[in-house]
């Protein structure tokens, strides 16, 4: 006779019913049984409890299981304790034994099952593959009264005895998770993969064994939307369940109906599940119920012919209730934003101090690892250039949103640095909090104080750089000239200066190649002054630097490589009116008309700045190589000649 | 062998570069590119690309380079370099280049900010800017002599840039109207438009306006069906 009743997981049946959304929907109750693998997506720690209650007739209420689990990067650990996870059978055996006094007592058997304990690993190889393994431990303890004959000399009588056997199993099975994509996922386990420990040894309990058939399930789910989820999952035993799960915000729910090959009807049963979720707990009251009376007594002859497959969902399993909570706690800094990559599209040239202002020299991949709008605000800094971080301009990205993120940076201005060093960057992506989300460490060229990226129009920089020491220079220089600039007309005055710092400037230098070929070098005004000397680059910087001291407005004029050969010299504005060009000289065409901004026309002059004898044939051999180059091939038009305004 | 072939073709190239003056009359004479002094030119005098002619009354001269003879009438100025043959896509891009030379609009500062002056000039006495746009004129003779021999292109250009270094020119509507139907007749509507217009804002006799009147009509018209 079957008299007490307690239902138990063992194989893919699980309390809860089965559970297949996505994990920020609903929670998991560290079933060992639906999936061995599923415990990759626990961040940090995980408490769970299960308690609940069996409808036998009269209600029975029992913690079921705690369980605690801990991921460390890619790996999890779980543990679980089982004390409720147990089931009983008594059997009377129909003999009574009949004492003296003619009290009696019938013999009875009893098949205990329980399930104390299981450990969980799983691992997590990316945020579609994880797999994990589990192992459990049962014990089955058997006992039956006999009554045994006792032959004595003047009366025969029997004695009770119990004969008693333990069996401690273990069980070990293997899962895998795999999620195709947002919408399809599925899972695939082991059933009584690996079963070892004690054999029975006592003939009577022989056969009464928890049956270890060995199975394997796969599963599958489908989410054609977040809020809702179809679960199907088969055994290979042909037990099956299908299940339907959802969320509406925080509350989750759920209805999983199930067939047991060992089990009447075809459909044994139904679990509905009802719970809440929130980022620190996750309650989920659910229930099952069979639709066969379970509350009559059984034949004993089918337990023991078949035995059970299942502690806590078999033949005689009442309908119950389990209220699961689990505590999430998350001792980490849960990562928000993800920095793939980054990449430098610029080596750095120092002397180039605010073009990484408007010019990223980087561009990181950034990745929201969030549901909701984030702030990034990207900050880099250059190893044996920055103390602290630069940061750049902070971008806001969607949801689950990735987005490549420039990184500019600033250029102390009093770096030094005179030869290129291979260094590294440091590059930082952080919330609003300014908490570092991620960081990727890059190797990048900072070049010399002097290098030059080529860029006729970067020149500019290393014009302003010494703009101090040019004013000074062109103060001095144009003091020497007062009374020949007080007395000449005052339209003049911009084309006389340009004239007198020019001859100033070029009668104590020579001119010598780039000696650095193929590394663009390029001298800082106050470096060509003292040196006495530079190539066409350092001469045009160093002219402009001079004339834009004293504000005299400059263009470069970039005569394109031709073959090997580029050329950069200078024009300058003498903010003359084409009326006015013949006090300057009585050819027309020794200069040319640029509008102003204000569509004003003005009298503009090129002057060669390597033609080192004096102004006047600096710009007689300006006026021929641009009016060759620019004007008469069209060189301007054709892009092989280009104007570059310094300001 | 291959050096004097090589030398044969040097001297090709560079006598291809050079007019003869073959003919001389009157008050003829030349000037280097970046030169500020002129000098007579004589007869049978070479003369290169880079150099002007300029012719004075009741002057001229006859150019000749190979079979090509260009001939400069009194009170004209020409760079000898502009007799020449362009394409229509040559001139698109010169025009094009006017625009590409000019301070770009989008520089909000037309001069420097540093405004350091020196000395006491800035309120000395100022410089005449009486227009005189002699040379100017002779330089639009030039460059409808270019345009009756056939270089209509180089004429145009030539035109343009003096109008740029001569702003007087621009008042004389002979001149703008003669250049305003080249551009016309060329196709290039919306400059020859631009030209009729600048023409209507001048002192027009009756029959120049009637021309420009029309010619605006008629440009605006094709302008339209476009």
């Amino acid at each position: 006779m079957i008299s007490s009743i307690n239902i138990y997981c063992q194989d893919s049946f699980e309390l809860t019913g089965y559970w297949g959304l996505p994990n920020t929907v609903t929670g998991t109750v560290l079933g060992f049984e639906s999936n061995p693998s599923n415990f990759s997506f626990i961040k940090d720690w995980q408490f769970n409890i299960l308690y609940g209650s069996e409808f036998s007739g009269e209600v029975n209420s029992t913690l079921y299981s705690i369980g605690i689990s801990k991921t460390i990067s890619a790996h999890n650990i779980s543990v679980r304790y089982t004390p409720g996870y147990q089931k009983e059978f008594i059997q009377s055996t129909g003999e009574t034994i009949i004492f003296n006094d003619s009290s009696s007592q019938s013999l009875s058997a009893s098949y205990n099952y329980k399930e104390l304990f299981g450990f969980g690993y799983s691992y997590k190889f990316s945020s579609q593959l994880n797999t994990g393994i589990s192992l459990r431990y049962f014990n089955q303890e058997f006992n039956r009264e006999i009554g045994t004959p006792v032959f004595g000399d003047t009366s025969n009588y029997f004695i009770r005895e119990n004969l008693n056997e333990k069996i401690n199993t273990w069980k070990a099975d293997i899962g895998i998770d795999f999620n195709l994509n947002d919408k399809f996922k599925f899972k695939a386990a082991t059933v009584n993969l690996l079963n070892f420990g004690d054999e029975t040894q006592n003939d009577e309990f022989k056969g009464f064994e928890l049956k270890q058939d060995l199975n394997a399930f796969i599963a599958a789910s489908y989410l054609p939307a977040e809020q809702i989820n179809f679960n199907l999952l088969f055994e290979t035993s042909k037990s099956f369940q299908a299940g339907i799960t959802g969320s509406a915000g925080n509350f989750i729910y759920g209805l999983t109906s199930f067939h047991d090959t060992y089990q009447q009807p075809f459909i044994a049963g139904v679990i509905p599940a009802f719970g809440y979720k929130n980022d620190f707990i996750n309650v989920l009251l659910s229930g099952i119920k069979y639709f066969t009376d379970r509350k009559s007594s059984q034949d004993f002859n089918n337990f023991s012919s078949e035995g059970i497959h299942n502690i806590i969902n078999n033949g005689y399993s009442y309908d119950k209730a389990v209220l699961s909570v689990s505590f999430v706690l998350n001792t980490l800094e849960v990562q928000k934003l993800k920095l793939i990559d980054v990449e430098t599209v610029s080596d750095i040239y120092p002397a180039l101090l605010n073009n990484y202002l408007s010019t990223p020299f980087a561009y990181g991949t950034v990745v929201n690892l969030t549901n909701e709008n984030l702030e990034v605000k990207p900050s880099s800094k250059i190893n044996g250039m920055h103390n602290e971080e630069i940061q750049s301009p902070s971008i806001i990205i969607n949801p689950f949103d990735t987005v490549k993120v420039p990184y500019y940076t600033v250029i102390p201005e009093n770096y030094k640095g005179d030869k290129p060093v291979l260094s590294y960057a440091d590059f930082y992506i952080a919330t609003s909090n300014n908490e570092p989300e991620d960081h990727i460490q890059k190797a990048i060229l900072v070049n010399g104080i002097n290098a030059w990226d080529g860029k006729v129009i970067n020149l500019r920089y290393f014009i302003n750089r010494d703009i101090n020491f040019s004013m000074n220079y062109s103060k001095t220089v144009l003091s020497s000239y007062k009374e020949l600039l007080d007395t000449i007309p005052a339209a003049l005055s911009v084309f006389y200066k340009a004239k007198l710092l020019f001859n100033d400037f070029i009668k104590r230098l020579v001119y010598t190649s780039d000696p650095r070929a193929t590394a663009e070098y390029v001298q800082f005004p106050k470096q060509t002054i003292e040196i006495k000397g530079g190539d066409c680059d350092d001469l045009s910087v160093a002219y402009c630097s001079l004339l834009e001291s004293v504000g005299i407005q400059t263009a470069l004029v970039d005569y394109k490589p031709d073959g090997d050969v580029r050329h950069v010299n200078v024009l300058f504005n003498t903010e003359l009116d084409p009326n006015q060009a013949k006090f300057i000289t009585t050819n027309d065409n020794k200069y040319f008309i640029r509008a102003n901004n204000k569509s004003k026309d003005e009298i503009w002059i090129p002057v060669e700045t390597t033609s080192l004898t004096d102004f006047n044939d600096a710009w007689n051999i300006g006026v021929e190589k641009f009016n060759k180059d620019a004007i008469d091939d069209l060189g301007i038009a054709k892009g092989t000649v280009e104007i570059i305004d310094v300001y | 062998m291959k050096t004097i072939i090589i030398f044969a073709l040097l001297t090709f190239t560079l006598t291809a570069q050079t007019y003869k003056a073959v003919e001389v009359k009157g008050d003829v004479k030349y000037r280097s590119e970046t030169s500020e002094k002129w000098n007579d030119l004589k007869p049978g005098s070479s003369i290169g690309i880079d150099e002007v002619i300029s012719t004075g009354n009741n002057s001229s001269v006859k150019l000749q380079m190979r079979d090509l003879n260009f001939s400069l009438e009194e009170n004209s100025a020409l760079q000898v370099g502009n007799i020449k043959k362009m394409s229509m896509d040559e001139l698109l891009l010169a025009l094009a280049m006017e625009d590409m030379i000019n301070v770009p609009l989008d520089n909000k500062k037309g001069t420097s900010d540093n405004t350091a002056t020196y000395g006491t000039h800035e309120n000395g006495k100022e410089v005449s800017s009486k227009i005189n746009d002699d040379f100017g004129i002779k330089r639009l003779n030039g460059a409808m002599q270019l345009a009756n021999s056939g270089l209509e292109e180089s004429a145009l250009l030539v035109a343009k840039e003096t109008y740029r270094k001569y702003p007087g020119t621009k008042n004389i509507s002979s001149y703008l109207i003669f250049f305003a139907y080249i551009f016309y007749s060329k196709g290039l509507y919306e400059e020859a438009l631009n030209e009729f217009n600048q023409v209507k804002k001048l002192k027009l006799s009756s029959s120049e306006a009637t021309k420009v009147e029309t010619a605006i009509e008629e440009i605006n018209k094709l302008l339209l069906n476009n």
